[in-house]
Formats: C-alpha cells, sequence, structure tokens
C-alpha cells in the first residue's frame, strides 16, 4: 500500500460521482483549452492579414466601422460605395500606389469562399504574387480565374478546370504560390468581370494605398480625404480596432469558459464535501492506524488535484480536437473568420499549461474539504455512525 | 506490579463548559501489568470509552497523565501521538474497523504503511498475518464480502500489523454471534501468550471471567479492581 495507491482507491469508490465530477471539469476544462487554441493564433494571424494587404492606408466607403475593417483582413462580403470617379480620383494622387478592390462571397461545394475583383497586373506586383501553377490573368479585363493555393488544394481544382461563381461556370487560369493569408482561400477575377457578375458596375469595395515615403502616411491621408468624401484609415489604425474588436470577443469566450471552470470547481468542492462526510468514519480509523492530521490532508487534497490532473487531460484532449476538427466551420463572424485561415492546433505549452492549471483549481478546490477532514478529533470521527 | 506498560495517573476529562460542564473522568488512577488480559467493564456512558480514547492517545486529557510503554503522551504533539498510535497501540473496534474500500489485505498493507513498512516487505507481513487470524484466502476479498467475525479478524491481524504491545478493543465480539465470538477469543489468546497486554472493554461476563484484570469504570472513576470471577 502506499498513498498514492490509497488516494486512487478513494476516489474510485463512487464511481457514478466520480465520472460526474471528472466530466464537469473535463467540459470545462474543454471550453477554456478550444477558445485558448482558436485564440491563440488570432493576433499574429490579424498581423499576417494586415502585411499581406500590402498597404500603408485603406481608402474604405463613408462611414464605415470597424466591423468592414474586419472584412477587408478576412475577404468577408463588403458593401460597394466606392465609384469608378472616385477611385480614379485617388488614383490621380502622385507619390502612392492606389489599388481597388471589389470583395465578394461565393460558394464552392456549399463552403463559402471569398472572391475578390483586381486589377490583374497591379494586384500582382503590389502584393508581390508568383505563381504556382498554370497562367495569369493576361490583361485587365480578361475571363477565368486564378486561384489561392489552399482554396485549389481543398477543392482540388486545377488549371484548366472550371469553378462556379454565381451560377457562372469560369475556367481556372491558374494557382498562386501559397501567401500564409486570406488570399489562400480566395478566388481572383478581374475587376471588370467580378464587377459585372455581381451587378456592381463601376464600383469597388476599397482601395488600398501604399505611399512612396513612410513619414508621409498622415499627410496623404489628408491628401486623399481632400480629394474624396470617403474614409481613409492606416494600417495601423485598422490593426488596433480589429485586433480590440476580436480581441474583447475572444476575451467574452474565454470568461465563459473560466466561469465553467469555476462551477466545475464547485462540483469537486461538493464531491469533496461529500468525501469527508461520507468517510468520516474511516479518517477516525485512520488516525487510530496512526495517519497524522499532515497525512490526512494530504490524501485529500490529492484526491481532489486527482480530478484537477485527469480533467485537465482530457479536457486538452476534447478541446485540442474541438478546435482542430470544429476551426474551419465557425469562420462567419468577426471574432472567428481568422481562425479559419490559421493554424488552430493547439500549443503544447499551451496545454501543459492548462493541466497545470486545472489540476491547481482543483486542489484549491479541495482545500476547504481537506482542512475540514484533517481538523477532525480522532474521536468524534471514531464515534461518528 | 512491576513495570506496568500502562500507567495512568489523575486522569480528568472534562468535555464542555460551564452548565453543559460534563466530567467523563473524575481522576482515574491505573496501571496496567504488560502482558496482562485486563477487561474494562461497566455501564454505557460511565466513562469506559473515554478512558479507552485517552489510554490509546486519540484524546487529549484535561488534566492528569498517561504513559505507556516509557512514553508520557502528555508531552507528545499531535504528530508524535500518531506514531506512538501506529506503532506502539493496535485498535479495535465494535463497528465498521475495515476501510470499505479496501481489501482485507490492503488494510492491513494500509496500517503498515502508516508505520512506515516499505512497500515490499508489506506485502510478506500481511499475508503472514492474514494466516494467522486464518483468513489466507480472504486477502482479497472486500470488508463487504465477510462475516462480521471474519471482520473482526482481519481487524486484529491489522491491530497487530507493527507488532504494538498494546491492543486496545472497544467491545470488539459485541456484535459478533457466540462461534465467532470463541473464535475471536482464541486469537486473543495466542497473542496474550506472546506477551502482548489486551485491554478489553466488554459488557460480556463470560470474557471477563477469563480476564487477570477487572477494571471497573462507574461515574467516571476506576472502582477497586474487584475479583469479578468470584463475585459472579
Amino acid at each position: 500500500m502506499t498513498n498514492t495507491k490509497l488516494i486512487f482507491k478513494s476516489i474510485t469508490r463512487r464511481k457514478g460521482r466520480f465520472l460526474f465530477t471528472l466530466l464537469g471539469i473535463m467540459i470545462g476544462m474543454a471550453s477554456f483549452v478550444t477558445f485558448m487554441a482558436l485564440g491563440g493564433s488570432l493576433k499574429s494571424q490579424i498581423e499576417r492579414e494586415s502585411a499581406a494587404l500590402g498597404a500603408n492606408l485603406v481608402v474604405t466607403p463613408k462611414g464605415s466601422c470597424a466591423y468592414e475593417q474586419v472584412s477587408i483582413l478576412t475577404g468577408e462580403q463588403l458593401p460597394t460605395n466606392i465609384t469608378k470617379d472616385e477611385v480614379a480620383a485617388i488614383r490621380s494622387i502622385e507619390g502612392m500606389t492606389a489599388i481597388p478592390y471589389l470583395a465578394e462571397r461565393s460558394a464552392i461545394k456549399n463552403r463559402p469562399v471569398s472572391v475578390m475583383g483586381i486589377l490583374p497586373d497591379e494586384t500582382k506586383v503590389f502584393k508581390n504574387w508568383t505563381l504556382a501553377k498554370g497562367n495569369y490573368f493576361n490583361g485587365a479585363n480578361a475571363d477565368g480565374a486564378v486561384l489561392g493555393s489552399v482554396l485549389a488544394e481543398q477543392f482540388e481544382l486545377l488549371p484548366g478546370s472550371e469553378v462556379r461563381v454565381r451560377g457562372n461556370q469560369i475556367k481556372v487560369l491558374g494557382v498562386l504560390e501559397e501567401t500564409g493569408g486570406k488570399d489562400d482561400l480566395t478566388v481572383f477575377l478581374s475587376l471588370p468581370v467580378a464587377q459585372s457578375l455581381y451587378d456592381q458596375k463601376d464600383l469597388v469595395s476599397y482601395v488600398a494605398v501604399r505611399v512612396d515615403r513612410l513619414d508621409e502616411v498622415d499627410l496623404y491621408a489628408n491628401k486623399i480625404k481632400d480629394k474624396v468624401s470617403l474614409g481613409v484609415v492606416s494600417d495601423k489604425q485598422m490593426r488596433s480596432s480589429v485586433l480590440s474588436i476580436v480581441g474583447t470577443v475572444n476575451i467574452t469566450l474565454q470568461m465563459i469558459a473560466a466561469i465553467a471552470i469555476l462551477a466545475a470547481a464547485f462540483g469537486i468542492v461538493n464531491t469533496m464535501m461529500t468525501a469527508t462526510y461520507e468517510r468520516k468514519r474511516e479518517i477516525g480509523i485512520l488516525q487510530a492506524m496512526g495517519a497524522t492530521r499532515n497525512g490526512i490532508f494530504k490524501l485529500f487534497i490529492f484526491e481532489s488535484g486527482i480530478y484537477g490532473l485527469i480533467g485537465g487531460i482530457g479536457g486538452s484532449v476534447l478541446g485540442g480536437l474541438a478546435a482542430v476538427f470544429v476551426s474551419p466551420y465557425i469562420s462567419q463572424n468577426a471574432a472567428t473568420s481568422f481562425v479559419k485561415g490559421a493554424q488552430s492546433s493547439p500549443d503544447p505549452m499551451m496545454l501543459a499549461g492548462a493541466i497545470l492549471f486545472s489540476t491547481l483549481v482543483a486542489m484549491v478546490a479541495g482545500l476547504y474539504p481537506a482542512i475540514k477532514a484533517s481538523k477532525l478529533s480522532p474521536v468524534e470521527a471514531i464515534s461518528y455512525e | 506490579m512491576n513495570n506496568p506498560v500502562i500507567s495512568v495517573k489523575g486522569l480528568v476529562k472534562e468535555y464542555g463548559q460551564g452548565a453543559t460542564l460534563v466530567k467523563a473522568l473524575r481522576g482515574v488512577d491505573l496501571d496496567i501489568p504488560r502482558g496482562s488480559f485486563t477487561c474494562i467493564i461497566g455501564p454505557s456512558g460511565h466513562g469506559k470509552s473515554t478512558l479507552m480514547h485517552l489510554l490509546g492517545g486519540l484524546d487529549h486529557p484535561t488534566s492528569g497523565s498517561v504513559c505507556i510503554d516509557g512514553q508520557i503522551m502528555s508531552q507528545l504533539n499531535n504528530k508524535d501521538l500518531a506514531e506512538l498510535r501506529a506503532k506502539k497501540i493496535g485498535f479495535v473496534f465494535q463497528f465498521f474497523n475495515l476501510l470499505q474500500s479496501l481489501t482485507a489485505k490492503e488494510n492491513i498493507e494500509t496500517a503498515l504503511m502508516l508505520a512506515g513498512v516499505p512497500d515490499k516487505e508489506q506485502d510478506r507481513r500481511a499475508n503472514e498475518l492474514l494466516e494467522l487470524v486464518g483468513l489466507g484466502e480472504k486477502a482479497n476479498a472486500k470488508p463487504g464480502q465477510l462475516s462480521g467475525g471474519q471482520q473482526q479478524r482481519v481487524a486484529i491481524a491489522r491491530a497487530i500489523a507493527n507488532n504494538p504491545p498494546v491492543l486496545l478493543m472497544d467491545e470488539p465480539t459485541g456484535n459478533l454471534d457466540s462461534e465467532a465470538e470463541a473464535e475471536v477469543m482464541k486469537i486473543l489468546e495466542n497473542l496474550k501468550r506472546q506477551g502482548k497486554t489486551i485491554i478489553f472493554v466488554t459488557h460480556s461476563h463470560e470474557i471477563a471471567a477469563k480476564a487477570d484484570n477487572i477494571v471497573s469504570v462507574r461515574d467516571g472513576q476506576v472502582q477497586v479492581p474487584q475479583e469479578f470471577k468470584k463475585a459472579s
């Protein structure tokens, strides 16, 4: 007999209660791990998307809010209120490059995908794209589509195959090299083709602007505002506002998970309190056999620690699996749209931290029952029937 | 009485305060000879169990002292008292002696563990002890699968696991039929022959008749040991 064996014998004697208490902490930890895993790569993914945009300034429709800025980074559908004349006016400003985009959505095999109307040659230079397979657009209003690498792979599309966009069969011209951002999940069309497919003649969603001299970003923002009555946001502002909105949602989710863990911790308190009452006489017998108060305390505190340890391991496995399998299906809101492109497989350090955290929470939960058990006087415990 | 194994002087135990003050023991002086079979008798509620608990170091006296095998208990802290219980005293109670989630053998091993016996040796000793009480084949039975008499025999095996000089038994046969009681008594007689001091709380005149020594507790005081055999 060892202390460890004694603890395991005690913990498994009420199998149902053991299982249900364990499930409580496991579910709490699983939700926590899922949200941590999904949220973990969010910041770096936002920064990557912002870098992939390649712009210092973004011109958005007047009165657009943070949600639209999220959409620019994630490739969601956007209102198209910027006219051809406004685009021309912006592009006429010297000392910067301005690229208009039409951001739309379509679906392939019922899975939503981004569709972008672009100026083929200028965008290619602006984004520094290289082609992996096939050909690129051979003119400003060329037919056909160029695909992001992940999307091509997911739907097994190759140059020469056809992709259906808004009811039209469109021939795939080529596939881009992987960029690591949402461009990998996008169908690119030439701007005129996209405008006619989506009935958005002469309209675009936003204009990405790169200024020649970085120290003059503010100056150019004002120049654009002078020319057109549209919103202008710098990439830094956009990043911080997107991070704050996404971060808020993320923290809210983690708070909910924390409440689930808290509830589970009270489940452990409850179970351990019941155990101290139920085993009151046995505690007395152990004391008569020579167990110290410290020994009794350890038996109970480690018993509740085991709930946390097993619950943490189980929760991490469940949460990790959920993060991997669920993330492709939850791409439709501001908080989670980044998750789709991100690697949401959980970080081993985070899992180790979660297991440690869960064990600690359980031991803290077991503190009061363990103290109560260890403070029992032997006579009182033995006389209990 | 030369070299008593337990020596009690002026033992007082009070519970509660003021109006609810209960004087459970009112100054007990007592020597228990080494190797004797001593019965503690007396009506319920007169302080038998309190005396047992104090002799066994389960409780602290209000005043007075208990000296067991040369150690004065009032000078020990809780930790040393626990060690004394593990090594110098074996307890057997009337009901629910065994840890219900453990097998017979594991119950004995737990007592050995608490006295610091290494894991490997526990196995050997536990088997020996079960043989000694005639339950070698019940090693892996849980208490629920054993009869009352068998449970008490396991409890005795556990109580003597660490070879303590003193066995304290609180009505261990009070709940058994005659046959089971006879088996338990046979084991105790063997233990006495091996030199164990056995202190036995009982209501049974037949058991008390076998005692070397009878301590009668009444109104929190020990009455002069009477010659129970002759009186009955």
